[in-house]
């Protein structure tokens, strides 16, 4: 049959509806409940999904420090020292590694975090008789120590 | 900025372990912290040197307050002992390098912002593009830490160009898989969307080789 004229009523409102739903739903498969099936449902917990996954990016790497610090703390504990100890020797000795070398070192290699640890203590020490002092006052001064009474 | 120490500077630890060292000669020497025979505890160890005018004795009465309960041991090295402990560890890491007796090497590398801990045949992933085409020999040059089996040189804070060599190929240069940046405020009508490529490249490390011998 030919159709001599055409129905002008007819429109399309949008020929890829189905790919447009498909994109969004595609994120949501693997999600619980109606939300992975349900257009309007998928959108709104989609749109959350992503909003959570841009938020933790930057979250993430404040855990990643964290952990690293627990880890540092608990090895150097293993080894008599403290984490603050620790790091703070380890930067006045000018050894710029990071947290996260020094969390990998102290757990494949352990001798090289006991080397860097007796590196800390010995700085440590040498900080404490700096402090402390030799035994002599300085001209002019009555006492450096406080005797306790 | 600070100016990267030279080789002079470069301390070399030897540490020890509970596992047999190979270095038995030079085991005697170097003791740890825990070895030492605790000395009398002082609260200030520099008081027993000064002479005390009106208090003589203890410069507090002992009470049970006045010392920590943790056994203080005050061990000061005698600056001879020790420069002589530094020769014979240095002389003991220099045997071993000349005789190139280690068998696999680590590096703590400064690349592209960040540290990593490589070794030889590793595969590095890193998040942004370097200069350098694809098959092309990179050297790295900012080397903090080199470690074998027996020995570590720690970098104060870097080691020397002519002490160490890390060398590594440009496998590939792609993108990342897209990642989406999204904002969305309820109540306001306010969301944005935005699709997140940035360029990656994958760097196979070759090699790491130290120099066969080191200046103390």
């Amino acid at each position: 049959m030919v159709f001599l004229s055409l129905s002008c009523w007819i429109r399309s409102r949008g020929p890829d509806r189905y790919w447009k739903v498909q994109e969004v739903l595609k994120h949501a498969r693997h999600f619980r409940g109606r939300r992975n099936r349900c257009y309007s449902l998928a959108v709104r917990a989609v749109r959350r999904a992503f909003v959570y996954a841009t938020k933790s990016r930057r979250i993430k790497k404040r855990n990643m420090r964290t952990l690293w610090i627990t880890r540092i703390a608990a090895a150097s504990r293993e080894h008599g020292m403290k984490y603050p100890a620790l790091m703070h020797n380890l930067t006045k000795s000018s050894v710029q590694l990071n947290r996260h070398v020094i969390s990998d070192l102290a757990i494949t290699e352990p001798r090289t975090f006991l080397s860097l640890a007796n590196l800390a203590r010995a700085r440590q020490q040498e900080g404490f008789r700096a402090a402390l002092g030799d035994g002599k006052e300085p001209p002019g001064v009555f006492s450096r120590v406080v005797f306790l009474q | 900025m600070r100016k990267p120490r030279k080789t002079e500077n470069s301390r070399r630890r030897r540490t020890t372990t509970v596992l047999p060292v190979k270095m038995a000669a030079t085991r005697g020497l170097w003791r740890t912290r825990s070895l030492l025979s605790p000395r009398t505890p002082l609260l200030f160890p520099a008081a027993a040197a000064r002479p005390q005018s009106s208090v003589s004795g203890d410069p507090v009465p002992r009470t049970s307050l006045s010392r920590p309960p943790w056994p203080q041991q005050t061990s000061a090295v005698p600056a001879e002992e020790a420069r002589r402990r530094h020769a014979a560890v240095v002389l003991a890491v220099n045997e071993r390098i000349q005789q190139r007796d280690f068998g696999r090497l680590f590096a703590v590398v400064h690349f592209a912002g960040r540290q990593w801990k490589v070794t030889g045949e590793d595969l590095v992933l890193i998040e942004s593009h370097v200069e350098a085409q694809c098959g092309e020999r990179i050297r790295m040059e900012k080397v903090l830490l080199v470690g074998a089996q027996d020995f570590t040189l720690v970098g104060r804070p870097l080691l020397g160009r002519e002490l160490v060599r890390v060398e590594a190929t440009v496998l590939e240069k792609t993108e990342s898989w897209p990642k989406v940046h999204m904002q969305f405020w309820k109540r306001h009508r306010f969301q944005r969307k935005k699709i997140l490529v940035q360029p990656q490249t994958v760097l196979r490390i070759n090699s790491i080789e130290l120099a066969p011998a080191l200046t103390s």
